[in-house]
Formats: C-alpha cells, structure tokens, sequence
C-alpha cells in the first residue's frame, strides 16, 4: 500500500505521515507513506496508490484528480477535522477505503 | 459572520482556485523556486562574511589575507547574482511541461531569448579615470539578478508560448524513417527556436529605436517600478495580509496562493536589499517588505501569528481538547508550522477565533513596517533566511545580525499574545462547558 500525501510545502503533512505510519504498524498494515509538496506529485504519483490532499490546498483538488485519473489513482482531501488532530488512523483509514 | 464565511467559501475561493490554478501563474512561481535552494546557500556565505563582531572582519583579513570578503562572497555572486538566469530556465521548462512539450528545449530557448534581449554591454569606471565608460564584449552582472527577474519571467512565457504553439501546430521538420529519434528532436527544435528569437530579436530592434532603447528599461519603467512601489507600500503589505488570512479563514493557504503572484516583487525588494547590505553592512537598507518580512516577522508559528496562541494554550487551557491541541501544535509551531491549530483547534469557520487570526497579523505589519522604516529596527537584510527557521534565531539571522531583529520578533509575539488571549479564554471556556456537559449526560446513561 502507497500513499503519498501533499500540501503547500509538504511539512505539516509530514506530521501526519508520522502518525499514518504508526497505525499502520498497529493494523500490521505494509504501507509506504510520504509527503511532497504540490510541486512534486508529478514526480512521485507514479508510485503511489493514493493520493491524499491537505485541505489548505483543496483548491487543487480538480489537477490533482487530473493527474490521478489519467493513473487510475484515487485522490481526495483529507477532513479538515482528522488532519487538524494529526488522527493518523482515521485518515489510513480513509485512504483505505479511498483505494477499495 | 457566518453569512461572511459563506461569501469567502463560494465567492472568493473559486476565485482563488483559478488564480492558484492558472498555468503561467503556477509556471512562475514553481520557476522561482527553482532559486531558492541556491539563494539560501548564497545567503550562508553572506552571513559568514558579516558577522557582527568587533574586530571579525581584521582577525578573518589576518589569516585569509586582504581579499577574504570579496573571495568569500564569490559563491553569493552565483547565486543571487544570476536568479534571472535560472528562473529564465526553470519557468520555461515548468510551462512547457504543463504543455506537454519538451522542457529542456523550452528551457534553453529561454535562456537565449533572454540574453538576446540582453545588451552585452555594461559601465565600467577604469583606474583614475573619473566618468564611467561604456564597455562592449560583456554579459552584465546586474541585468541577471533581480533587476533582470521580470523580463526574465516575461519572455520565458512569451517564449514557450510561441514554442509549444508551433510544435502543437506539427509545424515542425519531420525526417525520413531510418533517421534516430534523437537527431529528429534536434531538427524538431529548430522551427520553434528560430521563430522565437526571430520575435525577441525584432522586438530588441524595434525598442533600440524607441527612447527606452532595451527591453529591459522598458520592463523596468513601465512594470517593475510601479509594482514595486505598491509592493513595497505598508498599504500594499496590509492588502497582502488581509488576503492571506481571509483565505486561510476558510482553510486555504492563503500563503501559498498570494505568494505565488507576489513573490517576484518580493524577491527583487529582498536583493535589492541584499545588494546595498553587501555594499555596506551598516548602510540604510532600501526597503522593509521583503519575502522575509512577513515569513520572519509577521508569520511567527506559522500564518496568523499562533505560535503565541499556542504559548498560552499551553498553559492556561482548561479544556482536555485544547490542551491536547496545545501539545500537538508547539513543536511544529516553533518551526512555523501550524496546520494543527488552525485545523485543530480549529481556526478555520470558527467566526470567533478568526477576529484574532486576522486581526493579529495586520497589527503586526503595521507595528513592525513602523519600527522599520523609523529606523528603531535593522530592515531584513537580504539574506534569505528559511521560513521554518524559528523566531529570535530568524530575526538576527535575516538582519544580517542585528539584536534589534529578534527584539522586534519579542515585541511582536507579546502584541499577539495580548490579541489572543481574550478569545482564546472565550473559545477554551466553551469547550471546557461542552466536555463537563458531556461527562454529566455520559453520568446519566450509565446510571
């Protein structure tokens, strides 16, 4: 399981990243998981299986589903309330259902 | 309030969507940060050769010799000294990738239009003469830094512009089957670049018969300047502020969006800056709004001023949410990171806590640009210090090692504390009635 995470910059997902990959040891889940900023999804979309948007740049959501689709990658934007309290299990699990 | 959310969320963030969406647009701004890397490396040399200690510059004269400073600052003529050249590159390629054409060969054409919008001539003042003299055979230094940016920029999209539409077109020079891919590239190349510089040439002609005489000046007088002025105002500072909040009101980054319009002008208040201050350390600098007035003083803990919201979470929250917000939010705070308060706590659609996420940072502006431009605090120096890099360290850091920067952050930290504080207690009251009216009703199930 890939999922690559985006915002501005790529730090305050960073943060998550941390939290997404403990409750992914906790489910004993394999997942590679990791943070660019939006500059950088073209040069790494090709390895994820998800693609996760911060809500502060949402407003990219329609390029980014460009890009997803032409790979058949699902893209969505992270609720607001899980990102803002860093939930790393809510948000694995989002992207878990995302990639069904 | 809520009326005024419902305005920002369907009226102002499509608006902002396809500002931040808009190819050129977007093609500049990830051109320019094609520069920053560079600009703070140069940056660390700029502080190595300024530091302001009594003494430092004849102990460094002693070991390294007389020309120490002009040797050490070789790397910063490389760096900031050449931005124009590299975003003449990097915003090419950016646009033609979007285009779906070859950005290498967008990125060189680029290159070459930009210099052959470039007079190859410069001013140079020979030993014991008294007037400069005009010198041909030369790239002038100062046309591929800053003063070079927005033409650079300019003709990087006209350029590309012109190179993607022809190749779109198929105009392009198709050879026999058998010839190797890479040499049909090559030949494929060459209708779009003639046609380009076939149109800055003309241009340049066409301008040398005109009182501006180059492209440059042109640029110069009719677009830099008035920018720069309204970039440079405390009136355009506040627009800025009021529009990265507003949208960040709605969790949007506000920061990202406006920067990336206001960045060029930015970068050239900063190097111009950054020029008069390797000059002379102690020179009265040209400017106060630079990249790094708002990133360094203005955005501490991130955007609305919150690292002092977070400050006084942490020990005046009575709340179970707010404290676990409070620790959540100070490590990354103090890196200016701060998408767990304003997500968390949160601040975005919260119509109280925005009045201070908003309020905060105008006052800020209005407080640091006064004590700037009045001379009580060192102006940012040019030097292009991180926007992670926390508060106190920053201030002296982009002063080019002035106490008076840090005071400043302190000044402006207490201000934001006194703003918060009231609504914070206000919000973390709310929270608190919420959480023991939840633990009285849980009481009641369980009985």
């Amino acid at each position: 399981m890939n999922i690559l995470l985006c915002c501005a910059a790529g730090m305050s997902t960073s943060l998550l990243v941390q939290k997404m990959e403990q409750a992914a040891r906790e489910k004993g889940l394999e997942a590679k998981i990791w943070a660019v900023s939006a500059d950088e999804v073209k040069q790494h979309i090709d390895q994820a299986q998800v693609l996760l948007l911060g809500p502060q740049v949402r407003y990219k959501l329609a390029e980014m589903k460009k890009v997803g689709e032409a790979r058949g990658i699902p893209v969505d934007v992270i609720s607001p309330v899980d990102y803002g309290s860093l939930n790393g299990k809510k948000v694995l699990e989002f992207a878990l259902r995302l990639k069904q | 309030m809520a009326g005024f959310i419902s305005f920002l969320e369907n009226r102002v963030m499509p608006v902002a969507g396809r500002i931040a969406e808009q190819k050129h647009l977007q093609a500049i701004r990830d051109g320019i940060i094609l520069t920053m890397p560079l600009l703070i490396v140069g940056s660390l040399f700029l502080i190595i050769g300024f530091i302001p200690i009594p003494g430092y510059s004849e102990f460094m004269s002693g070991i390294f010799g007389d020309q120490w400073l002009t040797k050490l600052l070789y790397p910063v003529n490389a760096t900031f000294d050449i931005m124009a050249l590299i975003v003449s590159f990097g915003v090419a390629y950016r646009l033609a990738e979007k285009y779906k054409v070859d950005p290498l060969s967008a990125g060189a054409i680029s290159v070459a239009s930009f210099l052959l919008a470039t007079p190859y001539k410069t001013m140079f003042t020979p030993e014991g003469a008294t007037a400069a003299q005009e010198v041909g055979g030369v790239i002038p230094v100062a046309l591929m830094g800053s003063q070079g940016l927005f033409v650079a920029m300019l003709l990087a999209v006209l350029s590309t512009e012109i190179y993607r539409k022809i190749i779109q077109k198929k105009i392009v020079i198709t050879m026999p089957a058998g010839v190797p891919p890479a040499v049909s590239r090559s030949f494929v190349a060459l209708i779009p670049a003639s046609a380009v510089l076939l149109v800055v040439w003309l241009l340049r002609i066409l301008l040398e018969n005109t009182p501006f005489e180059s492209i440059h000046n042109i640029v110069s007088d009719l677009l830099v300047g008035p920018l720069s002025s309204l970039g440079s105002s405390l009136i355009g500072a506040i627009v800025c502020v009021l529009l990265v909040h507003l949208l960040w009101a709605i969790g949007l980054h506000g920061a990202a969006i406006v920067g990336g319009i206001m960045s060029p002008i930015w970068l050239t208040l900063m190097d111009q800056n950054r020029a008069a201050f390797q000059a002379n350390p102690n020179a009265d600098l040209p400017n106060v709004i630079t990249t790094q007035f708002f990133d360094l003083w203005i955005y501490a803990g991130g955007s609305g001023a919150t690292l002092a919201l977070v400050v006084i979470m942490l020990f005046r929250a009575r709340s179970e949410q707010m404290k676990n917000i409070s620790r959540l939010s100070i490590g990354p705070g103090l890196f200016n990171i701060n998408e767990p308060v304003t997500f968390g706590m949160p601040i975005v659609m919260n119509p109280l806590l925005i009045i201070p996420f908003v309020l905060a940072p105008v006052v800020l502006v209005i407080v640091s640009y006064l004590a700037m431009s009045l001379g009580w605090v060192a102006k940012p120096s040019g030097v292009a210090v991180p926007w992670t890099t926390p508060v106190i360290i920053s201030g002296y850091l982009a002063t080019g090692g002035k106490i008076s920067g840090s005071v400043l952050q302190l000044v402006n930290f207490v201000i934001s504390l006194l703003i918060y504080y009231p609504f914070f207690r206000l919000w973390d009251k709310q929270k608190l009635a919420e959480e023991q009216s939840h633990a009285a009703s849980d009481q009641v199930v369980n009985m």
